[in-house]
């Protein structure tokens, strides 16, 4: 994973090795426009850029030399080679690292000495924060549900050329067109989780089993021990829009307004909002009653096994599913790479070694075939399709919305 | 030849200020100035800005909602000061007048704790405060995530900043002025009140004005302690960048706190000269 120089590919010029990536870009762009396959030396020398210059001039009516209209549209890419180096900006520790070893070594990668550099961002706020800045050279990034709802409305992620994905096929098809991407032109999902909650079932002896019913114990346990929820405006709001029966995503003032009121009714039942750290306190018996992602409570209750008295509930009705999704950006300078890496990724036998490292569902029946029973047959790992069907995506649909949701989830925690 | 008149002033060139004119310049007053520039700008989109003069995030700044959290912000700073007086003075008098083999220990034993990160001397603390440890089940403290965990966690970690120039105002004060006040018949509260009390008080307003300013930009405090649900202005002001993505309102935000907290550095500024005129 290193970001090794390849003296196949010699440019021949005396520039600082960060403008390789551009250069690699500036190539694609002058094949792009030749139409043809060029070579590097070609595509960079003086003819290559006449041809740019050409295609970026007035618009010409003469026909593009070789690929029909029809192709060029439905895969840009055709006829390009797969390039030497794949840049990954990623969450830490998300991928096993067999992954990208065995990634290395197919036949056509290994051919072209294609090398991997990754890099890690925390949260999405980072990574957003780090595009807008631009100037970025990376190929894929992994961005959450609503970064990639942001990311093509500012028009920063690349057409996926599906002609590059033909293991798309193995995907299950409900989620290859989610809300955040309506015509799953930009994204191939990662892997997916949901919010749930769990109480400790020696002292809360009510049997809550939706969202709505949990949000009505708290007043009446919260003497009795610490309850929690999961931080954030993005959270808080529409967690309980939902459990009020509301479109998480609203944008009427009126549905803020009833979150609002149901809110600050159950502020005082709640001890802690906290979504980090949760995990420890809960495996130390501090915590009876609390929202939590289906990866951390199924780890809490694995932690208090000896004592038992964790209960996970996967709420009927409706509540939070997210998704962690590949995308490659619009200025790619690796796009064959980039899309050969997702097809990689949609292998089943990759998806099953990936799931068994980081324990998240990828949504493709092949590979789930092959997980073992106790993950496959485990509902807080392979959530059944008839929870999740009534679960939605939680998006940042405006500014205004989201200063919204703030300005309720400040009320909330100053009250 | 008439003798040249002798100048007490140093005689270094004015240019050696400059490094430390640049540092401050960049990094105070630029952030400052980009600081102020993003208030007055226009949210467009997510973390997007238009620049310009639009002072409408000021308008919302004064939100019933937000001078809430303002008033609740400067009232709990206030309350952590006046109990750290209330704590340090003792320490910094007992320290000074009643110790003099140890002193130097004591006052090591009193910056030891700033040796520890911040964020784990208040993560200690919610140890100690836990529901199910001594203090709760023993004496019956139990405070975890509420108003007053937040405020033992602004006592406890400012107290070093104020017991510290308290400390060195008593260590200068002349207390043969106590004994000729016991000679001439004045009780000790008198002797106290009158000289030592007045004396300190520069030292004792500086040291209030050291914790009460850190105290009403706290963020850690209120988090940790107050179980993620006690907004300080801190938080608030984080929200916005975080949650919101909205810098222009943050940026206001930031700078009515800044406004606020100027009054008191006046205070602060009258006082500190005024100790450099009397002595103490």
């Amino acid at each position: 994973m290193t970001d090794q120089h390849d003296p196949r590919d010699e440019l021949g010029i005396l520039a600082p090795r960060k403008m390789k990536a551009k250069f690699d870009y500036l190539h694609r762009e002058v094949q792009r426009a030749a139409g043809v396959r060029i070579t590097r030396r070609q595509a960079l020398g003086l003819g290559g850029l006449a041809v740019l210059a050409a295609a970026c001039g007035p618009v010409t009516t003469a026909p593009k030399q070789n690929a029909s209209p029809s192709a060029s549209a439905a895969d840009p890419l055709a006829g390009l080679p797969l390039e030497n180096h794949l840049e990954i900006y990623n969450w830490s520790q998300y991928d096993d690292p067999s992954t990208y070893t065995l990634f290395k070594k197919l036949p056509d990668e290994a051919a072209a000495g294609l090398r991997i550099h990754e890099t890690y961002y925390s949260s999405n706020d980072e990574l957003l924060a780090k595009l807008g800045a631009g100037g970025t050279t990376y190929d894929i990034i992994v961005p959450s549900q609503n970064a990639v709802a942001e990311l093509i409305e500012e028009q920063k992620l690349m057409k996926l050329d599906k002609a590059h994905l033909p293991n798309l096929i193995n995907l299950d098809p409900s989620f290859l067109k989610p809300a955040y991407d309506p015509n799953g032109d930009y994204h191939v999902i990662k892997d997916f989780g949901i919010t749930m909650f769990f109480y400790n079932n020696k002292i809360v002896t009510d049997q809550p089993s939706s969202m709505l019913e949990f949000y009505n114990l708290l007043t009446k346990y919260v003497g009795k021990g610490r309850t929690n929820l999961l931080d954030g405006a993005e959270e808080v709001v529409p967690l309980a829009l939902m459990a009020i029966g509301i479109d998480p995503n609203t944008t009427s003032q009126g549905d803020f307004d009833k979150v609002k009121a149901f809110l600050l009714g159950l502020r005082k039942g709640v001890t802690t909002i906290s979504s980090y750290g949760y995990i420890n306190d809960a495996i130390a018996g501090k915590i009876i009653l609390s929202q939590g992602w289906n990866g951390d409570v199924r780890r809490i209750i694995q932690g208090r096994a000896k004592q038992g008295d964790i209960t996970g509930v996967i709420p009927t009705a409706a509540s939070e599913i997210w998704a962690d999704n590949w995308c490659i950006l619009a200025n790619a300078p690796h796009p064959v790479a980039a899309h050969a890496w997702i097809n990689w990724i949609l292998t089943p036998s990759t998806a099953v070694t990936e799931m068994l490292y980081h324990n998240y569902k990828i949504p493709m029946p092949a590979a789930l075939d092959q997980v073992p029973a106790s993950l496959k047959d485990d509902p807080m790992f392979n959530v059944p399709k008839t929870y999740t069907d009534n679960y939605h995506y939680i998006l940042n649909v405006s500014p205004q919305v989201v200063q919204a949701r703030t300005g309720i989830y400040t009320a909330f925690k100053a009250a | 030849m008439p003798r040249t008149a002798r100048s007490f002033k140093p005689r270094y060139p004015a240019w050696l200020m400059s490094p430390s004119f640049l540092y401050y310049a960049m990094f105070f007053l630029g952030p400052m100035a980009i600081l102020v520039v993003f208030s007055l700008s226009t949210q467009t989109g997510f973390g997007t800005i238009r620049f310009g003069f639009d002072t409408s995030q000021y308008r919302l700044v004064a939100n019933a909602l937000y001078l809430k959290i303002f008033q609740r912000t400067l009232l709990m700073a206030f309350l952590g000061s006046v109990l750290t007086i209330a704590v340090g003075y003792p320490v910094a008098y007992w320290m000074a007048r009643h110790l003099s083999t140890y002193k130097m220990l004591a006052l090591l034993l009193v910056v030891v704790p700033f040796w520890t990160s911040f964020l784990i001397r208040t993560y200690a603390l919610k140890i100690i405060l836990d529901p199910q440890g001594y203090l709760a089940r023993d004496f019956g403290i139990n405070i975890q995530y509420t108003k007053y965990a937040v405020g033992l966690g602004l006592v406890y970690n400012y107290l070093p900043l104020f017991i510290l120039p308290v400390f060195a105002s008593l260590e200068r004060m002349d207390w043969t002025l106590i004994e000729a006040a016991t000679d001439l018949g004045a009780r000790p509260l008198t002797a106290f009140r009158q000289i030592t009390l007045r004396l300190t008080l520069p030292g004792v307003v500086t040291g209030a004005l050291l914790v009460f300013i850190p105290m009403t930009g706290e963020y850690i405090i209120p988090n940790i302690l107050g179980g993620g649900k006690y907004e300080f202005v801190g938080n608030l002001i984080g929200d916005q960048f975080t949650e919101a993505q909205n810098q222009p309102f943050g940026s206001a935000l930031a700078i009515s706190l800044m406004v606020a907290l100027s009054v008191f550095v006046i205070v602060y500024i009258l006082f500190a000269t005024k100790e450099e005129r009397f002595g103490a």
